[in-house]
């Protein structure tokens, strides 16, 4: 179902493309996406196709389902549907790097979508991941500056788990260096999963004795075990709790007080300033000369490329109202059982 | 064994040693001996590790112990299911993945559908909830047994197809969204909230009953003997069991009220209750926890399947067709019906789990439960089951899981790497095994 939609839109595109270059000297704006499994990639590939078409070029998609050789043969499709900008969401960024090299001799310009991929003629635009780190932790810190923390990481098979922590770490290294802030506990949580997380608290509380004044999470997934935790020793809403996804069920207890923060990385940002960057790159503009674009060298291989990296949002009780009105919560959900006049946003 | 004490010469007992004598009178599975020696090593070791590391050991604290119990319960109840599973020479690779598609079916059912129906404080919501995932279990179990059973596929590809399949499906109800909260009621099934904490009396009663209870079955045991004319155990023995059973209910009933409230929790209580609080704060009420519901659901589970599996025809059936097949069928148990409910037992046993790991965390998302087939497995082979079949017990599998659980938690406390962690857990998993080899190989 999904695959046939997603490819009669493709073949749409096309169509409708083929037709109009021949009437206007249009680009062809196209993204390979690595899976249209999860439910994001299709806000993102709708703010994009919003701006693309908006600027009266032609926008084209194929979906890779997950499948590295998938995704090598859909970029071979792309170009021969002679694309002047392909935005790639690789599923494996080593794997992908014979494909970018296809497109760089093509003379087509390449951008690597949120994932990376290390190709020093490529444009990588993201949200910037140490930044999420250094919000959450500038959040918790704003609410606790000294006292006992804790951090519930990620998996520790995942590099956005230390990327995370680097830049927690970076904004703590004054109150840690003074003692005024104390590391009691630490640990990676398998598969990012949330009943994990509850046991690493409930193990973190024993051994403390309930002497925890902030725990840092590296996800919104990881906070809600967390604070179930804090909630069976009476300690949620007391204690801060930080997040990040801008998941409904975390937004809604950032309204209810038990979790201080959720860093929130609105993919229709992303997907609007990539496809702002891609027309201007296909009307030739050269990748180092766009707006914002600054030299970046901190993956796996230290790669040199020109990067975009845009700021998250920190979702707080006073900044609610943001994504309300971006639609991406109900007012119902996002305030559901909170009391009047406690939250602004609420009412 | 069994022939030893049939034959029972006084030449044979003369030269065996007091230890085995006192082994054969009491009856007493020298395995399980072994297991609970282990448990008590991991327990004290971790105890005096801590001692040594931070200068004091919080393992054998109450509050640890307690919150052990609950962190074993799921995956305690799902065990002893997959002990008759793998008794009968099958696997369930898929109960982790269905778990976490039970969870989520039985979150949505309540949140989505049924609250804004019946107002979001009906009392029905949660029973439904319940219903809804047992139902669910029970059907997609019996589905993973109808293709077993009477569609031939092995196992092991059936649950391996379910294990991507419910992965999915879960992915497919919910999208990657976490349902939270949970109903109020439904949460009390977690252990989480003081209402799913029975307090001190109650606690003290149950023991007491399990206590009597101890002592009705050996009593009832010994006269069924002698209507049977079958060997008895002598007196000392007896008395030494029920002496050793009532001390360990009693003992844990001990801990588990040696857990007050925590401080916050306790002042909210007594400020509703205008009671006063004493200057030391809350913990001074000194309100004992008791045993949590997740924990006593998983009591509960155990005896009712110990009792399926020793005590009623099917349990036989299943015993028999582990030890062989063939003759099973031509003995004429109707092996395909038996495997199918016990596929569908297996079912409903995951949706109490998946109940107690969402009401615990008051959230349901698509990535609980993953990799818990791995954990049950695990458990249920560290208890002794092997994969053979027709040897395992209920009893040795919930054990398997305590001892896993003691390990994660052990090491959490001390702060281990997770990458240690994980390399332990492995190999304390294939060692088990490989000495529960060699203490076989020697009975033989």
């Amino acid at each position: 179902m999904l695959r046939t939609s997603v490819a009669a839109l493709a073949a749409g595109a096309f169509l409708f493309g083929a037709a109009d270059a021949a009437l206007a000297k249009d680009h062809k704006i196209c993204v390979s996406w690595k899976t249209f499994q999860e439910e994001r990639w299709k806000s993102d590939e709708k703010a994009i196709k919003t701006v693309v078409e908006a600027a009266g070029d032609t926008f084209i998609t194929a979906d890779a389902q997950g499948s590295s050789q998938k995704q090598a043969s859909d970029i071979e499709g792309l170009l021969t549907q002679k694309c002047d900008v392909i935005m790639v969401v690789a599923y494996d960024s080593d794997a992908i790097l014979p494909s970018i090299k296809k497109i760089s001799d093509a003379g087509v310009k390449a951008i690597a979508y949120d994932v990376q991929f290390e190709d020093p003629n490529a444009l990588y635009i993201t949200f910037d991941n140490i930044g999420v780190g250094r919000l959450m932790a500038q959040e918790i810190f704003k609410a606790k500056p000294a006292g006992n923390y804790a951090f519930i990481k990620g998996d520790k098979g995942d590099p956005n788990a230390t990327f995370l922590f680097s830049g927690i770490q970076e904004v703590l290294k004054p109150g840690l260096d003074s003692k005024k802030v104390k590391n009691v506990c630490e640990t990676f949580t398998d598969g990012w999963k949330p009943d994990n997380a509850q046991k690493e608290m409930e193990q973190c509380l024993t051994k403390q004795k309930n002497k925890v004044d902030a725990v840092v999470s590296e996800n919104d997934g990881m906070a809600s075990g967390v604070v179930a935790a804090l909630k069976a020793q009476g300690l949620a809403g007391y204690v801060p709790v930080s997040g990040q996804d801008g998941d409904l069920a975390a937004i809604n207890r950032v309204a209810l007080g038990t979790q201080t923060v959720s860093i929130w990385k609105d993919s229709r940002v992303l997907g609007k300033a990539a496809a702002e960057a891609a027309i201007a790159m296909a009307d030739g503009k050269d990748a180092a000369s766009l707006p914002g674009v600054a030299k970046f060298n901190k993956g796996k291989k230290g790669v040199e490329m020109n990067t975009i990296l845009l700021a998250p949002t920190p979702i707080t009780k006073d900044t609610l109202n943001l994504v309300i009105d971006a639609g991406w919560i109900t007012k119902d959900k996002a305030c559901a059982g909170v009391k009047k006049g406690k939250v602004k946003a609420c009412g | 064994m069994s022939q030893v004490a049939e034959s029972g010469t006084a030449h044979l007992v003369a030269v065996e040693s007091p230890v085995k004598r006192f082994f054969r009178a009491t009856e007493i599975d020298t395995r399980l001996l072994g297991m609970v020696g282990a448990l008590v090593l991991i327990w004290v070791g971790f105890q005096v590790f801590g001692q040594i590391l931070t200068g004091e050991g919080v393992f054998l604290t109450p509050r640890n112990l307690w919150n052990l119990l609950v962190q074993t319960s799921a995956i305690a109840v799902m065990s002893t299911g997959m002990v008759l599973i793998i008794v009968m020479r099958h696997i369930d690779l898929s109960v982790g993945s269905l778990l976490s598609f039970i969870g989520v079916v039985s979150g949505v059912a309540q949140v989505y559908w049924l609250a804004p129906w019946l107002g979001s404080d009906n009392p029905f919501i949660w029973i439904a909830g319940v219903l809804v995932a047992l139902g669910t279990g029970a059907v997609l179990g019996a589905f993973n047994g109808f293709l077993v059973a009477y569609a031939g596929i092995p196992s092991f590809i059936v649950t391996l197809g379910g294990l991507i399949v419910y992965n999915g499906a879960a992915w497919w109800v919910i999208r990657g969204e976490t349902v939270a909260p949970l109903d109020e009621t439904f949460e009390l099934i977690g252990g989480t909230p003081p209402g799913a904490w029975i307090g001190g009396t109650a606690s003290w009663v149950l023991g007491a009953l399990i206590c009597l209870a101890i002592i009705g079955g050996i009593a009832m045991n010994r006269s069924a003997r002698a209507r049977f004319k079958f060997p008895q155990r002598p007196i000392w023995a007896e008395a030494f069991l029920i002496v050793i059973g009532c001390a360990v209910t009693l003992g844990t009933v001990w801990v588990v009220n040696a857990y007050p409230w925590p401080a916050k929790i306790a002042e909210a209580y007594a400020n509703d209750h205008n009671i006063p609080i004493p200057p030391e704060g809350g913990e001074a009420l000194n309100y004992p926890h008791g045993f949590a519901v997740p924990v006593l659901i998983a009591l509960a589970v155990g005896v009712v399947m110990t009792f399926l599996a020793t005590r009623t025809r099917f349990g036989r059936y299943v015993y028999a067709i582990g030890g062989n097949p063939e003759a099973a069928e031509l003995a004429g148990i109707n092996t395909r019906l038996i495997t199918l409910l016990m596929f569908m037992t297996m079912g409903i046993l995951v949706a109490v789990s998946a109940c107690i790991t969402a009401a615990r965390l008051d959230a349901a998302s698509n990535s609980l439960g993953q990799f818990d087939e791995l954990y049950v497995i695990a458990a249920t082979v560290i208890g002794g089951t092997s994969l053979a079949g027709g040897v395992g017990t209920i009893y040795g599998a919930m054990l398997g899981a305590l001892v896993m659980q003691s390990l994660q938690s052990g090491m959490t406390l001390l702060n281990f790497d997770s990458a240690v962690k994980d390399v332990i857990v492995g190999s304390v998993l294939v060692f088990a095994v490989w000495v529960d080899q060699v203490y076989r190989r020697r009975q033989s």
